[in-house]
């Protein structure tokens, strides 16, 4: 099944004229085109709206992810309440330059949003990102607390440890998602990378997912396959993650990667962490499911 | 005959109808508004009341500074008598709004047990003072708030929420294009920001629909006979400067007697200051022109309590022998494990004698954790805050209980010493905890646990799972000196039923008693 006929049945379902749970199969040959080059940007520096500038360009310009008319999801991690020097949460500098690259592409929408783990007030406040989208003045920006409505099961037929989920509407309809995580130390993933962050837009009771928790992430991103991922590696938490609160754990990188493959870019982050891509159970999960790549061999690495 | 063009009770109900959004618009403001600290003295109704500051000065032995506002509300009664009853209250609007809807069963102008309010008084305040703190079971503001709160509130947001659901899911697009704006607008201003759950929200319902109910006993029927605040009020009434003067020689017409909510005046025409709220129904009613308020002391009648002294004598003695009963009970050799009050909260004595069940804490709870006791503190403790970690925690970054509370029951931290306040201790169920029980991978409480070096760490384990694999798991426990008992790690365990981890009071940093083996400080 592919991703129009996905879409069509979410319309249907959400608005009430099918009963049949949505379902999505991925067609190995849908991914075929990516797995064959899969590229990183990279770019290192203080100023980071310079960086998320300096990544898009080198992959083709925001123009290649967001056409005119486009609806755009944003999916930063905002999932806790702390401050961004803290590196728990994406940083508000970044969100706003892939907000603002996404309107000057011609979006028609561009949608900001993350179902938080603390109280969902304090998390858009202290992670810097209300404040900050406050100063984007245009209409077609919306920073909104998810709305429990917009939940929809989907059948994952794909899925080997989750076979239904509920995902958040507006993430499986847009025209193009970009997922835009910060790399951080987890102790049941090992590390919260791109597809983890992916859990932002699930409903319902998100504590099952850490029963196999790598597959589960790898499952979910059968469904939620970001047009683009960004990784923001500004500060890195190395220890007592996910959310951390203590400076000593955080490491400053100032760097950011960004790519089209999720599976790749997860690959090539964790070695920020000095660890392998072997060692992030989602990462082989995802690449069994043929999402991308994760040899590092056969990646390429465009550094600005 | 003077025929007035905008009748004095006008006033009255302009005052009513500003005090009670005043009051509206409070409750609304006791929430996370995007900053730490509450830009409104969100609580300021409680701290101007004088029964409430009586009663915990009492029990706390000690004048409660954050109460002196109260002194203004007695010194206002001391000029003007009950006018507080009928120009300020909220509760006191809510029944002269909500008499419209009764037909009461007593039209006699005479109260029905008019002295039980005094006995009252009399019983909480000596409670108060021997150790049994039951104000706040009568104080008509605790049990509006407590009402509102615990259970109006929640239940508006239920039916926008079913309301809005249903048009959102089966109304065509463009009723969708009406009510999805509306809805937003709600949210935005009156709405909860989300549905809250709380404990003893039927009672608490109750109890406030009780008090509006028997106005089909009488008119004003909680005011005149049950509230101890109007009692006290009455008391201080009894001095007050400006009094209704009746005509001496009006004819036979009883308008004034008819007409008066309070009872307040007699076959002679006298208004009674004890029972007046100034409401001056009677000065609008009077064909004559005969009413008037003013402060001459020429016309003084004689006041009364209508009290038996035995009576009176007897609620006192109520109140002082009362307590010693509590101290019998096993709760006051072994406190309740459950029990788990808010950071900043007194030692349990104290806190009880200065909690005034109000319900702010609750209201504000940004976490939905702080709920009313049923029994866990005793039957005097009802209603007092607890923390329920299986329905909510304690926000690690939030100060808010603190900061509304009236009487410094719970004492107003900043962030860091809040960060630091053990206010319990998490323990592992290990039949329950996945990685213990059935060898299946999950801390998502480590994950969740908000203290910088985490309160719950985990060892690697080597353990036989149900289908006799041997996997390998991290299994997690507490670090006590790191855990302050936030309870995060309840409310996000993903078992159904009871959580795997659970909050007990065990370590409580208020309670020396109750330190752990390891965690004690010398004392």
């Amino acid at each position: 099944m592919d991703r129009r006929e996905f879409l069509k049945q979410v319309s249907m379902w959400s608005a009430g004229l099918s009963i049949t749970v949505p379902h999505f199969t991925i067609i190995s040959e849908a991914l075929a085109a990516q797995r064959q080059a899969p590229v990183i940007a990279y770019a290192k520096g203080k100023d980071y709206a310079a960086l998320v500038s300096q990544i898009l360009d080198s992959l083709g310009g925001m123009e290649k992810f967001v056409k005119s008319g486009n609806t755009v999801v944003i999916k930063p991690n905002i999932g806790w309440d702390r401050n961004p020097d803290q590196a728990a949460n994406t940083h508000p500098l970044i969100v706003k330059a892939l907000v603002e690259h996404a309107l000057d592409a011609g979006a028609k929408e561009v949608k900001v949003f993350d179902r938080t783990c603390n109280e969902a007030r304090r998390c858009y406040v202290n992670s810097g990102v209300q404040d900050i989208l406050k100063t984007i003045k245009s209409n077609r920006v919306t920073f909104f607390h998810p709305d429990e409505r917009k939940y929809i099961p989907v059948d994952i037929s794909k899925g080997q440890a989750a076979r239904r989920l509920e995902i958040y509407k507006d993430a499986l309809e847009a025209d193009s998602y970009i997922n835009v995580p910060i790399a951080k130390h987890h102790s049941l993933s090992t590390l919260t990378l791109g597809m983890k962050n992916s859990m932002g837009v699930l409903g319902g009771k998100r504590g099952d997912m850490h029963h196999d928790l790598g597959q589960k992430i790898a499952d979910l991103a059968t469904i939620v396959r970001p047009t683009l991922t960004v990784i923001d590696a500004t500060r890195i938490l190395l220890r007592n993650g996910p959310q951390g609160g203590n400076l000593n754990d955080v490491k400053v990188l100032d760097t950011i990667i960004a790519s089209t493959d999720p599976v790749a870019i997860d690959a090539y982050a964790t070695t920020f962490f000095e660890m392998k891509p072997g060692d992030i159970p989602s990462t082989v999960a995802a690449y069994k499911h043929g999402l991308g790549e994760m040899d590092l061999a056969k990646i390429k690495i465009i550094k600005t | 005959m003077r025929k007035k063009t905008f009748p004095l009770n006008n006033w009255r109900r302009l005052s009513q109808i500003l005090c009670f959004s005043l009051f509206l618009f409070l409750f609304i403001k006791t929430d996370y508004t995007g900053h730490d600290q509450l830009a409104y003295a969100v609580n300021i109704l409680f701290r101007i009341d004088p029964l409430l500051a009586l009663c915990t000065s009492l029990a706390a032995k000690a004048f409660i500074q954050l109460m002196w506002p109260a002194l203004l509300t007695l010194i206002f009664t001391l000029i003007f008598g009950r006018f507080f009853c009928g120009w300020a209250c909220p509760i006191g609007a809510l029944l002269d709004f909500s008499q419209r809807f009764f037909t009461p069963v007593n039209k006699k102008p005479n109260s029905l047990f008019r002295s039980l309010k005094y006995y009252l008084l009399g019983f909480l305040i000596i409670a108060a003072f021997f150790g049994m703190p039951v104000a706040g079971y009568f104080d008509p503001f605790s049990i509006l708030v407590r009402g509102l709160a615990l259970a109006v509130y929640p239940a508006m947001n239920v039916a926008a929420a079913s309301f809005f659901t249903f048009t959102y899911d089966q109304a065509p697009q463009w009723v969708n294009a009406i009510t999805e704006p509306v809805y937003a607008f709600l949210r935005y201003t009156v709405l909860p920001f989300d549905q809250k759950h709380y404990d003893l929200a039927l009672l608490s319902l109750a109890i406030l629909l009780t008090v509006i109910a028997f106005e089909k006993i009488q008119r004003r029927f909680f005011c005149r006979s049950i509230c101890p605040l109007g009692g006290l009020l009455a008391v201080v009434s009894k001095f007050s400067l400006m009094r209704g003067k009746s005509g001496t020689k009006c004819g036979k017409c009883t308008n004034c007697q008819d007409i008066c909510p309070m009872g307040a005046i007699d076959q002679e025409r006298n208004i009674s200051p004890l029972a007046c709220n100034l409401c001056l129904d009677c000065v609008d009613s009077c064909p004559g022109n005969k009413i008037s308020f003013t402060f001459s002391p020429a016309t003084v009648v004689p006041q009364v309590f209508n009290l038996s002294r035995r009576t009176f004598i007897g609620s006192l003695a109520a109140g002082a022998v009362l307590p010693l009963f509590l101290q019998t009970r096993s709760l006051a050799k072994q406190g309740n494990p459950q029990l788990i009050r808010p950071p900043g909260a007194l030692p349990e004595d104290d806190f009880l004698g200065r909690c005034v069940r109000c319900g702010e804490c609750m209201k504000v709870c940004i976490g939905n954790a702080l709920h009313p006791t049923f029994l866990e503190s005793g039957i005097e403790g009802m209603f007092s805050p607890t923390l329920k970690a299986r329905i909510g925690y304690c926000e690690y970054n939030c100060t808010l209980c603190g900061q509304v509370c009236p009487t410094g029951a719970i004492t107003e931290l900043a962030v860091q010493p809040k960060q630091q306040t053990k206010i319990g201790n998490a323990i592992f169920d290990k039949n329950l905890c996945l990685p213990y029980a059935k060898g299946i991978p999950c801390i998502v409480c480590e994950e969740h646990c908000p203290t910088p070096e985490k309160a719950i760490q985990f060892r690697m384990a080597s353990v036989i799972n149900s289908k006799r694999e041997t996997v390998n798991v991290r299994q997690p426990y507490i670090v006590d000196e790191l855990c302050i008992g936030c309870g995060i790690c309840e409310t996000k365990c993903p078992l159904p039923g009871h959580a795997a981890v659970r909050l007990t009071s065990a370590g409580e940093s208020r309670n020396p008693q109750n330190a752990l083996p390891g965690t004690s400080a010398p004392y």
